[in-house]
Parts: C-alpha cells; sequence; structure tokens
C-alpha cells in the first residue's frame, strides 16, 4: 500500500511521466481525476452552490491537514492556502519534484467549476512555494476582473473564454 | 518429540519495540480517499499507456520516493520497513500484525483498510490494485541483499515478507 499519507508523491510521479509525453496527456489525466471527484462535489456543488463548495472545502482544510482561511460571502468563496501540504510534501521528497506540481490543482477543479456554472481565478502565486488563492465567483465579470489581479494566473483544460 | 512452533520464534511487534527514526513521519488526520485516486490512477495509465508503465511508475516510487527506506535495507536495516508498515498501517486503522525475527520480518494484513475504502468509495476495486505494493516492494528490494515477497490471501489481504537472498 502506498499510503494516503503519501498519495501526493505518488502523483508527483505520475505527472512527470505525462508531462514527459506531452501537454495533452497531462490534461487528459487532470481531466480523469475531474470526473473522480465529481462523484463527491458535483451534485453538492449544483444544489448548494457557493455553500456547498465552502463545506466542501472545509472538510478537505480539517481532513488534509490544510493551514487555509475559508471566507464565504454573497458573490463568491475564497480560499486562502497558507500552507499547502500537498505540495509541501513533493518539496519535502526524495524524489525531484515535478516543477509544475500546482498546475494540477486547477486542471481538476477548473472543468468542474465550470460545469456548474460559477467561475474560478486560481492564482497559484509562485509554483516554488506552497501556499495560492482561489476564488470561486458567481459572475464571470467580476471573475475576468480578479484576474488581473494574480500573479501567476492558472489555466486549465478547456478553459472557457 | 514436539513439533517447535514457527510463531515461537518471532517477536510481534508492538509501538515499543522499533525504535526507528522515519524519513516521512505524517500525522495528523487522514484523508482515505486518496486511495479513491490511486485506484483511479491505475485504471488510467493502464488503459492509456498499458501494465508495464504503470508498474515502472510504482518502480521509481519505491526507488526514489522510497530511497531512505531503501538505503537502510541496502545496509542490513530492515526494521526501518517493519516502522514504514507499522506507522502508516496504525494511520489508517487497518487490521494488521508484524511478526519479526533474526532472518525476516513478517507483515500480515487481515484487512486492508484502504482496499475497503476503495470498493466503498467506487465498487470496483481495479484488479491491480495491489501492485501499488507489490511492484514498490520489489522496486525496493531490488540492488539490495534482501527481497520482499508480496502474496494476496484474498480480498483486502495480503502477507508481505523481507527476507535475505537464498
Amino acid at each position: 500500500m502506498i499510503p494516503s499519507d503519501h498519495f501526493t508523491r505518488f502523483y508527483n510521479e505520475v505527472f512527470k511521466f505525462l508531462e514527459d509525453q506531452g501537454e495533452e496527456h497531462l490534461e487528459a489525466y487532470w481531466l480523469e481525476i475531474s470526473k473522480n471527484q465529481e462523484k463527491h462535489t458535483l451534485k453538492l456543488f449544483k444544489e448548494k452552490g457557493l455553500k456547498g463548495m465552502y463545506e466542501y472545502w472545509d472538510h478537505i482544510r480539517i481532513e488534509e491537514n490544510c493551514d487555509m482561511d475559508l471566507k464565504l460571502d454573497d458573490e463568491k468563496l475564497e480560499l486562502r492556502m497558507n500552507v499547502c501540504p500537498s505540495l509541501s510534501k513533493v518539496l519535502d521528497n526524495d524524489a525531484e519534484p515535478m516543477k509544475r506540481y500546482c498546475d494540477h490543482c486547477a486542471g481538476w477543479i477548473g472543468p468542474l467549476i465550470d460545469k456548474v456554472d460559477h467561475h474560478l481565478v486560481y492564482d497559484v502565486i509562485d509554483r516554488n512555494k506552497p501556499q495560492c488563492v482561489v476564488k470561486i465567483f458567481k459572475d464571470k465579470e467580476k471573475a475576468i476582473e480578479e484576474e488581473k489581479n494574480a500573479k501567476l494566473l492558472m489555466g486549465w483544460p478547456k478553459k472557457r473564454k | 518429540m514436539k513439533p517447535i512452533l514457527l510463531e515461537n520464534l518471532y517477536i510481534k511487534v508492538n509501538k515499543n519495540n522499533l525504535n526507528q527514526k522515519l524519513r516521512y513521519n505524517d500525522g495528523g488526520n487522514v484523508h482515505m480517499d486518496f486511495h479513491g485516486a490511486t485506484n483511479t490512477t491505475i485504471e488510467f495509465i493502464i488503459n492509456k499507456y498499458g501494465i508495464d508503465t504503470m508498474n515502472d511508475i510504482f518502480k521509481k516510487v519505491g526507488n526514489d520516493v522510497y530511497k531512505d527506506i531503501k538505503d537502510h535495507i541496502k545496509k542490513g536495516n530492515i526494521k526501518m520497513l517493519a516502522k514504514h508498515w507499522q506507522h502508516f498501517f496504525d494511520r489508517e486503522n487497518a487490521d494488521y500484525n508484524i511478526s519479526i525475527n533474526d532472518e525476516e520480518i513478517i507483515l500480515t494484513v487481515n484487512r486492508c483498510t484502504a482496499y475497503e475504502h476503495v470498493r466503498k468509495l467506487v465498487g470496483n476495486v481495479s484488479p491491480n490494485f495491489c501492485d501499488q505494493t507489490i511492484k514498490t516492494n520489489e522496486a525496493l528490494a531490488e540492488d539490495t541483499p534482501y527481497e520482499i515477497k508480496t502474496e494476496i490471501l484474498g480480498e483486502a489481504a495480503c502477507r508481505q515478507t523481507i527476507r535475505k537472498r537464498a
């Protein structure tokens, strides 16, 4: 068994293999993970919108030991990841970290948020630091406006324009 | 003359008799759903690239991610692997035991909570789910004086034995 505690280091090895095959291989995998995550989240997000997303990430915050602040208001959900356990483990690793490890997060969350007609703004800030800011908006125009403030804005497969 | 029971030659490992410092010594909460993502990944990689590719990735996990355990095995300290088993099977609340003697260490998993969690999440567990154990173990032992044999005893059950090569 690869312990669940070490999944991210296994993930990192999968990413390195797929990156060597080409970008479309990585994206196909992120979409597969996104489909897998739909099983836990799609109904919740569709039915409860931002409140459902808050519930999901609040559960993740606890179960994955994230140092993360969550803020919900009428128009958006904001996740401020102060210390990301996923990237932290990949960096604290005897195997080489994939340079774009952070990209997978927008890679699976983006398509899911698209499906529930919300708008994701994913600022990774710096791929070498385990922190990021994620904002999910109801309103597309507000998301586009927020994108201008991002330091390192992430895209995802088939991002809606 | 009474036959000597093999069990009598082994010491059962508990929290107090394995004094090893793990390279990855995780604490806090446990996110079992990651096993579901492992199952999805195994299916994805095998369907798209074939089983050899999946096994190569597990080999990298054994050689690179677990380099520290492998280095200990090379030097003859197989107790580090037992400590790793103990720490993480405890964290995942598995039903298991570890027996140890001078020649070998045997991990018997009666109920693998990773396997059971995936079955609960997705219904059908990949037939290759346990390859993560078999292939990672093989890589850990490769180029060391030891072999690690993984026997699947049934659904969610296995025996893993590390012993000196003959």
